[in-house]
């Protein structure tokens, strides 16, 4: 069958897929996006969390067929326009960018803030679930209003497994990102709303 | 001698941090390769026994099927010494989950659907899967992983053990633990044939090229040309990203031959195969149960005079791996008398392998816990009592220590750790939990593995590239291995390039043992320091320079180990005995740390992992069937973010002028030795019921 | 396999009674897991997704309002929209899963699969819930003890479909509890609902993951509604609530398992009956 799907704002089409195919496949496979990985198909993992419709889903336990007409954004959608298509997944053998501070692939100013803070945190090993883990992340610190407490950091990343780093950075990258998420919608509330700065 | 202060030493970030966050780093399986085709295994539903016949027809007739290998058909190895390896060579079955064939289809749906429905007969014979310490057949293998002799014996134990004041003799047990490398094992197999053998052999000219996640791709291209019975430069293995090993992508498995010979049965296609989760409990390795028994005889004053640790544990029946359980207990205590050993039952298993330190890991849970017995017999703090028998040299070889601090490592980490508040166990109530402090020592051997080159090449431009056929498997050796060659060349961080991950890059070891930073890492520093010889600093574009690593003799002439102390909160439900804990804490003794931010996350993963093994990790074997009942990450579980509370670690600030050019002593495996004891020791300290059996779970609390 | 996407409540009955093979796959939780493991391949999906009106709830109608619980409301909006009527349906499905699976998942997806150990059972046996089955020859109302046939299977008759479930609001403190071995993403070793209605003076009960089926433990239910002092102050008598424990873990029938031993899960159970009740009256007090 075919599925139309949004995919990091733009329209994609998957065609001759299997009616028992999962979103993961089709992103993975079929639509040149392999950031979100493949490490249980059983929704234990969480290594393929992607957007469905602004919410946060296992993509292996979503139905092809169920994402037809949604917007699905994925790993490589929360850095600006970086990695969309086919080809743009493959960097080897990374320098240190000359511009970052020995930090090397995209310039870390070009990265989502939750992308820089697992950067600068060290919450990143070998990087299996990083992509599932940032856009969960991502996902907890858009949706409160505030800097969430560490408990509803770990309950919120609790379907994320890693094996590596022990979660204790992971925790770090978050509350670094969340902090500084909310200390610049904070700035910009008091830039807006008339008075505010006097609060 | 280098100057260690730009770069080593300092926490700079992961060089391919920003590729791994944004999804760009690519993975085996995600690599674009032209025109691919798919594998799916046909495994075993026997434990032991032979195949008898096998019905393809169904399976070769969904649509999409491009061809059913098994071992009727597929193509016959060069070398089937190795028997993990001699993939579908015969129709032997040594262990549930075995291939017996594979499914290559134009998707990998339709080769996993084909997959099921080819029908195996079977000549079924009675296996035995059972780990039991008085079974018939245990046998001394002729070495233990690591190249160690099985067994040692000094003095008199039994004498001693009678004369000695106060004694323990308790036998302790851990499961089949299995290592659950987020990353599934991947192989993708892409063959230019060359001129095809007749009889469907591997010609003189075929070339195999292998995608594939591993931690040693000079190791796995070396193995599968001996195997292929290929001349090894016609043997390519790629593998820039690697989403964890923890030993079980040290060695090759199956699946890299099962990769190749699927795609030598479809000329002209790569074929992908990756292992599913529940596919990786038979076919990527574990590591083995085993049953430990502990004696610890001393004086009043604790001072031990006997320490034996002798092991009962697992092989498979078709390839002998030899787990250096007691290995640990030779080195760690003084005491005159010693005796350590290791008894093998070769069962009808999958094939253990290399897990996160073999033979300390699970060794040093019965060690250290018995040691705490001890202490609570001698009415002694536990870290007192260790203190009392730190040996002042190698009590093994007579060698003196290189830098032995455990002493130092378990005050510091008392003090930190507030364990002058723990009380008498089974005291501490705080609601309905009970509370205890629980304390365990680590230690880890130095490994500088030869066999190692690196080559630095002047790119121009004030930019350097050095290339190493090393791996990264997230413990961030790219990284070190960027600082070290940007101080030994001494320029910045940024004009240095590292190319790892290949094999047609310069030999490199295998990523374990802890060795990679500082074999590598001495393998880059001569090269850089041969490229500065010969180029001086004002290098011509295009100029390159290359160095093996050096020798090593002060390993010859020091007993070289890291150290460590782990501390460990719990609180356990008085009424439903579940067990939470709150705070860990490992103090290590390491040598020159290369980079704090990897390496403190190196040491935390590795203690979480601890975590996880003393709490949850438990592979079942139903003995009825062979079969691993809780093959998944829903039913084997490994710790979640909810578990970790408060893991910290920290190192004592030193360097080991023994340890090669870096002064380092690899960090990778340390952090899991002794975080299972520290669990259980505090667990005791907690309820007073004392745990020998991992892992610790709520029923056993209840007794 | 095919692929039906009803795009109302009427086709998809229609659909259901022409393909009574077709599985029903809603936030595909469990029926995913099915088909990417490869553990038997439906012959066609029925894709509930696009019956919009299955993604709300409502009340009933009469004199005892409940609320309708569509079969597409996720756990993560039953916590955020229901909680305050169904305290105890909340605490369970936060137990459920992660986050990801709780955005997607359903009380009725649970209520499909059957099993034993779905955490949004208990709760619901011990509101005395209704689970509204609809096929083209009507609908049905199923109290929700009679819903549970055996392991993994249900009441359902071929042509069948859950609309919604219909549970009471509280009417009285509820409260659940689970053990697990981990402290996330667990299924659970044992878990227990209790539901008090302060009206009428009952108990209700829910026992999960310690029976073939989830079960309530009707004694220890006629046990509360007689022994228990309604109208008293103060906490419940120690000796009465370790009754009530006891005769929940008769209730039950487990076995040993991966996950864990018969007799420590009479034993869990027993703990967890006599701690939810504590709470939940503690919880009236306030």
């Amino acid at each position: 069958m075919r599925v139309n799907v949004h995919v990091n704002g733009e329209p994609m089409v998957a065609d001759d897929v299997w009616e028992g195919e999962s979103l993961l496949y089709v992103l993975r496979e079929r639509l040149g996006l392999p950031g979100a990985k493949n490490a249980c198909e059983q929704g234990e993992c969480g290594s393929c969390t992607v957007y469905l419709d602004g919410i946060t889903v296992c993509a292996c336990l979503v139905a092809a067929g169920q994402a037809e007409g949604r917007e699905v954004v994925t790993v490589e959608g929360l850095s600006e326009g970086r990695a969309r298509r086919r080809g743009g997944a493959h960097d080897r053998n990374p320098r240190p960018d000359p511009d970052a501070d020995g930090v090397a692939g995209p310039r870390l100013d070009r990265l989502d803030e939750v992308q820089r803070c697992f950067v600068e945190a060290g919450a990143v090993q070998c990087g299996f679930c990083t992509p599932g883990l940032v856009v969960q992340a991502h996902s907890l610190i858009a949706s409160a209003s505030r800097v969430p407490e560490d408990a509803e950091i770990r309950e919120a990343l609790a379907g994320n497994l890693c094996r590596c780093t022990g979660y204790e950075k992971i925790l770090d990258a978050v509350r670094l990102a969340a902090a500084r998420v909310h200390a610049r919608a904070a700035a910009e509330d008091a830039r807006t709303v008339p008075g505010g700065a006097d609060d | 001698m280098t100057v260690w202060r730009e770069a080593v030493g300092t926490p700079a970030a992961r060089v391919e941090g920003p590729a791994k966050v944004t999804g760009r780093a690519g993975y085996t399986y995600d690599r674009p390769v032209t025109d691919p085709a798919y594998a799916f295994p046909v495994q075993a539903t026997i434990a032991r026994g032979r195949v008898a016949s096998i019905d393809s027809a169904a399976a070769a007739g969904v649509e999409g099927v491009l061809a059913v290998v098994t071992h009727r058909d597929a193509a016959r190895l060069a070398d089937t010494g190795d028997a993990e390896l001699a993939v579908l060579q015969s129709d032997e079955v040594g262990f549930r989950g075995q291939f017996v064939g594979v499914v290559v289809a134009e998707t990998p749906q339709a080769a996993r659907y084909a997959a099921g429905l080819v029908r195996v007969e079977y000549e079924q014979r009675p296996h035995d899967t059972e780990l039991r310490a008085d079974r018939p057949g245990l046998y001394a293998p002729e070495q233990v992983n690591g190249g160690f002799v099985s067994d040692t014996d000094e003095g008199d134990v039994d004498a001693a053990m009678e004369a000695a004041a106060v004694t323990v003799d308790r036998a302790y047990t851990t499961p089949m633990e299995f290592n659950s490398p987020m990353e599934p094992h991947v192989s993708v197999a892409v063959w230019d044939p060359g001129e095809r053998a007749p009889g469907g052999g591997f010609a003189e000219g075929a070339r195999l090229t292998l995608f594939d996640s591993t931690q040693g791709p000079h190791v796995v291209r070396s193995t599968l040309a001996q195997v292929f019975g290929l001349p090894p430069e016609r043997v390519r293995v790629i593998s820039p990203y690697v989403g964890g090993g923890f030993g079980s992508k040290g060695m090759p498995h199956a699946h890299n031959v099962l990769a190749a010979l699927a795609a030598w049965a479809v000329p002209g296609r790569p074929v992908k195969l990756a292992l599913t989760r529940q596919q990786m409990f038979a076919l990527a390795g574990h590591r083995t149960p085993t049953i430990q028994r502990v004696r610890l005889g001393a004086g009043a004053d604790g001072r031990l005079t006997a320490v034996a640790h002798e092991v009962v544990e697992h092989t498979s029946a078709i390839k002998e791996f030899a787990e250096q359980t007691a290995v640990g207990a030779r080195m760690m205590y003084a005491a005159p008398n010693r005796r350590t050993s290791h008894r093998l039952a070769a069962l009808d298993v999958p094939v253990p392998s290399w897990m996160r330190a073999p033979g300390e890991a699970p060794g040093f849970f019965a060690l250290e816990v018995a040691m705490d017995e001890l202490a609570q017999a001698c009415g002694l703090d536990p870290i007192e009592l260790r203190a009392r028998n730190d040996p002042e040299v190698d009590p093994e070889s007579g060698r003196p220590w290189s830098g032995r601090h455990l002493v130092r490592c378990l005050r510091e980490g008392a003090a930190r750790f507030g364990w002058a508040e723990r009380t008498a166990p089974g005291t501490r109530l705080v609601g309905r939990e009970l509370v205890g402090l629980g304390v365990a020592a680590s230690t880890y051997p130095y490994y500088r593995l030869p066999g190692s080159r690196a080559v630095v090449e002047y790119e121009g431009g004030g930019r350097y590239t050095v290339r190493i056929g090393a791996a990264d498997i997230g413990t961030g050796a790219w990284t070190a291995l960027t600082q070290i060659a940007a101080d030994a060349l001494g320029c910045r961080l940024r004009a240095v390039r590292v190319e790892i991950g290949d094999s047609d890059l310069p030999a490199a070891t295998v990523a374990g043992g802890s060795s990679g930073t500082t074999s590598w890492g001495s393998a880059v520093v001569a090269a850089c320091r041969a490229f500065r010889h010969v180029y001086g600093e004002q290098p011509p574009a295009g100029a390159e320079a290359g160095a093996d690593m050096p020798d090593d003799p002060d390993a010859e002439r020091f007993a070289m180990h890291s150290f460590g102390a782990q501390f460990a909160e719990v609180r356990v439900d008085a009424d439903t005995g579940e067990v939470r804990v709150p705070r860990m804490l490992g103090v290590f003794s390491v040598g020159r740390v290369v980079n704090p931010r990897t390496a403190r996350s190196q040491f935390i993963g590795g203690m979480t992992m601890g975590l996880s093994m003393a709490l949850h990790e438990r592979g079942v074997l139903d003995h009825r069937t062979g079969h691993v009942i809780n093959h998944d990450l829903a039913e084997y579980h490994i710790a979640t973010h909810a578990d970790v509370v408060d893991v910290d670690a920290v190192w004592l600030d030193e360097e080991d002028v023994h340890a090669g050019p870096l002064g380092a002593r690899g960090i990778g495996e340390i952090g899991i030795v002794g975080a299972a004891a520290a669990i259980a020791n505090a667990v005791h300290n907690a309820t007073g019921v004392r745990v020998r059996d991992l892992p610790i779970t709520p029923d056993v609390l209840l007794r | 396999m095919d692929f039906l996407r009803p795009a109302t409540w009427e086709d998809a009955l229609a659909m259901k009674a022409a393909r009574p093979d077709a599985t029903p796959i809603q936030g595909g939780t469990d029926v995913m897991v099915e088909i990417n493991l490869d553990k038997g391949r439906p012959t066609a999906l029925l894709d509930l997704n696009p019956v919009a009106e299955l993604s709300r709830w409502s009340w009933t109608a009469g004199p005892a309002p409940m609320l309708r619980v569509g079969a597409g409301v996720t756990y993560t909006r039953l916590i955020a929209e229901l909680g305050g009527w169904l305290p105890g349906l909340a605490q369970a499905s936060r137990t459920v899963g992660s986050p990801q699976i709780r955005n997607r998942g359903t009380l009725v997806g649970n209520l499909g699969a059957a099993s034993p150990a779905g955490d949004g059972h208990p709760p619901l046996l011990a509101s005395g819930a209704l689970v509204e089955a609809e096929s083209v020859r009507g609908t049905r109302l199923i109290p929700i003890g009679e819903f549970y046939m055996g392991v993994k299977r249900n009441a359902l008759e071929g042509d069948e479909l859950i609309r919604a479930v219909h549970v009471p609001p509280a009417a009285g403190p509820q409260c659940f509890a689970k053990v697990g071995t981990r402290n996330a993403m667990v299924i659970a070793v044992c878990s227990f609902a209790v539901a008090l209605d302060l009206r009428a003076r009952r108990a209700g009960t829910g026992i999960g993951s310690a029976a073939p089926t989830p079960r309530r433990a009707h004694a220890a239910e006629e046990f509360l509604a007689g022994e228990l002092d309604w109208d008293g102050a103060g906490p419940v008598d120690p000796a009465l609530a370790r009754r009530f424990g006891e005769l929940v873990a008769e209730a039950a029938a487990p076995i040993d398992d991966v996950r864990g031993r018969a007799d420590y899960r009479r034993h869990a159970l027993a703990v967890m009956a006599r701690r939810a009740l504590g709470w939940a009256w503690a919880e009236r007090e306030v």
